[in-house]
């Protein structure tokens, strides 16, 4: 099936058709606006997006995704060989790669930096009880064995933050001392809170294939990009509208208008993520599952999505996992169980579990985002319609990370997520992390979902996932949600994905 | 003298001691954990353990506090847990923008109170002085960075003529990057001016009224000497207490303007090392804070020495 993705609707106003018949030329420096400084540029330690967008231009993975999001190899020539019992992965090398230390890449390298991947990074953790053995076969070729299937590991080796980055073998200190990867992009200086100023590696050897998403050859065409952290929204806005940056992340959707007739295009990317609230399934009122379909029947999410963008452009009042277009879309189980708006169903079914009217809640919440704290205002009250005495505590970013990972603490929190290519890897699958949902019935599920590389088994699979999240409610997915950036209008070959590349990219002359 | 320059100097420590163990316990009696943010929402409580061992915050706060003060005997502020370098190289890398930023806009401050100020006060109840009575109380009341936001609205957005924000790029100039500071020097400038101009004013105002001005005048001496010389000098004190204190709080970051303007001075670094919770940068940078600011109290007082004869100590 041909898909067609919603996220790459970009907005008419992201003018680049004419621009796309230009011949890109090489040269020139671009300054891109980001939200602030990143923690690291060692895109093994977090998960963090700003670290995903700055550091995919300077490391690669293995693996990559293109504009469908399925998985593509990147530093690996092929997609892997798989046995037939779906346990060992063996990966053939692109050869002819060199670090920015000039050092060749090879399979020693590989195998050094899946270690470290498995120790330090969290979705190598994830992955690590599984895997039994990773060895080097030959310069060109590794072999991964693992101690039970799990179809999600090459996606799994295929992204840009808490990421697989091959780094050479011998350099591999934690933290990370020299920044030395093997993308179109090095580092050549770092300003804390100043620029990130990467410049073009000329021994860069794309790949063949045509550039589709991150995946494909993958050109610098410009001579130097300038990561530059403007940490607030208003200075983000007024330099795009001043033309200032070349590429400005992460706009106020509110204020799009401003950006009409200046020297910016906006850039909206819809679809670009969905909201949740995410519940305690360990301790408190809500790890009862009837007390949870009670907060999931009380809640009008299209009341809560609109409080918090406003104009419908900016959101999509949607119960599915995924917004058409991917591969995992379903309906299934939604019906009934999103955006219900039912005071009295929810009284009832706090009847059923026992409890008395009002039942306190603690909803934590954070004004970084302020879109968080409108829905949470929205959600309150839909909640103490339906009995519940709701008691929100606004905390900041730092505190409410902190406070997440203590059950005693909270009853539910408000984050979101991008869509991730693989659906194994959706945060609230794993039993593990916060909101500790683990039944047998997902733990089956799940099982199902990893154990079969047939993608048709595995999107029927994905589907009983989906429905398992609607019946026994460990979450409630609120809708999607748009991301606002601007470009300016000599930006030729930019692709608006959720963290934004600058390879393949040039400026008209 | 010597005596009470050396009471002084045991009296700093005591105070630097105070503030390096009150900030380090209010640093950690705060909600917030620097592995949590640094892993995300999504990091399971195991992660967060192994990072805390890995960045030494799972020792008891005991130990903590008592490895900390081993490292400040030996110079060493720390090492950022974010900006992975040297608390010290940090603060010297953003020092250089807060330090010009200071410089201008006390510069900035300077041109525009204490000439008004001196002449508010020798023409006083004129309308200048009214005038400027009113302004001045209009620039305090006026927060800095919404200064700042509309300057930038007018100035860098609409006619372009400076830039929006940050510190110039890669190799910039000194003259670019002071062009990079006008806009927020400016800002602060205007700011600080309310305050020196009505101290100016008010000082002004008390000296000229004295017996020796007065006989200044009966000797004939020329109006200009009269105020330039016998009457700023002798006024001179409260005014150079308040630049003192006025330098020190720009030294000490101009936060929030630092912050919209993307700057990227101490007051900037203070604010991220606060949300992520970097705690070495947030000690480090408050001890260099507090430093100087009982070090500017300290040169004021000598400055009083000069300033005016009659004092002793």
């Amino acid at each position: 099936m041909k898909m067609r993705l919603a996220f790459v609707s970009a907005l008419a106003a992201l003018a680049t058709a004419p621009a796309a018949h230009a011949e890109p030329t090489k040269g020139g420096v671009i300054d891109v606006a980001t939200v602030g400084e990143p923690p690291t540029l060692d895109a093994m330690v977090t998960s963090t997006d700003l670290v995903g967008m700055i550091s995919q231009h300077i490391f690669e993975t293995l693996f990559t995704f293109d504009k469908n999001w399925n998985v593509a190899p990147l530093l690996a020539e092929s997609l892997p060989e798989v046995s037939d019992d779906g346990t060992v992965y063996t990966i053939k090398l692109r050869q002819g790669v060199v670090f920015h230390d000039n050092t060749q890449f090879d399979a020693t390298d590989v195998v050094a930096s899946l270690d470290r991947w498995m120790k330090l990074a969290g979705r190598g953790k994830q992955i690590a009880p599984t895997v039994k053995q990773i060895e080097a076969i030959d310069p060109s070729t590794i072999r991964v064995t693992l101690t039970r299937p799990y179809a999600a590991l090459p996606a799994l080796l295929a992204f840009n933050n808490s990421a697989a980055i091959m780094l050479p073998s011998e350099k591999q200190a934690d933290p990370m001392v020299e920044v030395i990867g093997t993308g179109p992009y090095q580092l050549k200086e770092r300003k804390p809170d100043q620029y990130i100023q990467l410049t073009r590696f000329d021994k860069y050897k794309p790949r063949t294939e045509e550039g589709s998403g991150y995946a494909g050859a993958r050109i610098a065409y410009l001579d130097e990009i300038r990561f530059v952290p403007a940490p607030d929204a208003s200075t983000r806005l007024e330099g795009a509208v001043a033309g200032q940056f070349a590429y400005t992340d992460s706009l106020p959707v509110e204020q799009m208008d401003r950006l009409t007739g200046s020297k910016s295009e906006a850039v909206l990317l819809q679809n670009s993520g969905w909201l949740m609230m995410r519940m305690n399934a360990k301790q408190g009122v809500l790890a009862d599952m009837k007390v949870r379909k009670a907060v999931q029947a009380a809640l009008s999410e299209s009341d809560m999505l609109a409080a918090a963008f406003g104009d419908s452009k900016f959101f999509a009042v949607e119960g599915p996992m995924y917004p058409e277009g991917y591969q995992w879309h379903s309906d299934v189980g939604v019906e009934g169980n999103y955006d219900v708006g039912d005071a009295d169903a929810a009284k009832k079914l706090l009847t059923e579990a026992g409890l008395t009217t009002p039942t306190p809640l603690r909803i934590l919440t954070s004004r970084q985002y302020e879109f968080h704290y409108k829905m949470a205002l929205v959600a309150a009250e839909y909640l103490k319609l339906a009995g519940f005495d709701v008691k929100m505590e606004v905390v900041d970013w730092a505190t409410l990370t902190q406070r997440i990972q203590k059950p005693e603490l909270w009853d539910i929190f408000i984050t979101h997520s991008p869509f991730l290519a693989e659906p194994a890897l959706i945060n609230i699958l794993s039993p593990t992390t916060v909101g500790w949902w683990s039944t047998p019935e997902i733990a089956d599920a799940m099982t199902t979902l990893t154990g079969t590389a047939d993608p048709a088994k595995r999107i029927a699979a994905f589907g009983t996932v989906q429905s398992l999240i609607m019946e026994q409610a460990p979450m409630i997915k609120v809708g999607n949600f748009s991301a606002l950036s601007a470009k300016a209008p000599g930006l030729t070959g930019f692709w608006p994905s959720p963290w934004a590349s600058f390879w393949n990219v040039s400026l008209e002359k | 003298m010597i005596r009470y320059i050396l009471q002084r100097l045991a009296g700093m420590i005591v105070v630097m001691f105070l503030v390096v163990t009150i900030v380090f316990v209010i640093v950690r009696v705060t909600p917030g954990d620097p592995a949590a943010v640094m892993l995300g929402p999504d990091a399971t409580p195991q992660d967060i353990t192994d990072l805390r061992a890995r960045l030494g915050l799972d020792k008891s706060i005991w130990v903590q506090y008592f490895l900390y003060i081993g490292q400040l005997l030996k110079g060493d502020l720390g090492h950022s847990i974010f900006l992975n370098m040297p608390v010290t190289a940090a603060l010297m890398e953003r020092a250089e923008p807060t330090f010009f930023l200071t410089i201008f806009s006390l510069a900035i401050a300077c041109v525009i109170a204490l000439p008004i100020g001196i002449y508010a006060a020798y023409r006083r109840g004129s309308f200048i002085d009214q005038a400027s009575t009113f302004l001045a109380m209009l620039a305090a009341s006026i927060p800095s960075f919404w200064l700042g936001l509309i300057l930038m609205q007018f100035v860098a957005v609409r006619h372009n003529i400076f830039p929006v924000s940050g510190y110039g790029g890669p190799g910039a100039s000194f003259l670019d990057r002071m062009y990079h500071l006008t806009l927020p020097a400016l800002a602060l400038g205007l700011v600080s001016s309310a305050l020196i101009l009505r101290f100016t004013r008010a000082s002004m105002l008390d000296v000229l009224s004295d017996d020796y001005i007065r006989t200044a005048r009966a000797k004939g001496l020329a109006e200009r000497r009269v105020i330039l010389k016998h009457a700023l000098k002798n006024a001179l004190i409260p005014i150079l207490t308040v630049l003192g204190l006025t330098a020190a709080v720009l030294i000490s970051g101009a936060v929030v303007t630092e912050t919209v303007f993307g700057l990227p001075g101490i007051g900037n670094l203070v604010v991220s090392a606060v949300l992520r919770r970097d705690y070495p940068v947030i000690q480090g940078a408050l001890l260099v804070i507090a430093g100087l600011y009982v070090l500017i109290n300290f040169a004021i007082d000598m400055l009083y020495l000069l300033v005016d004869p009659r004092v002793r100590y």
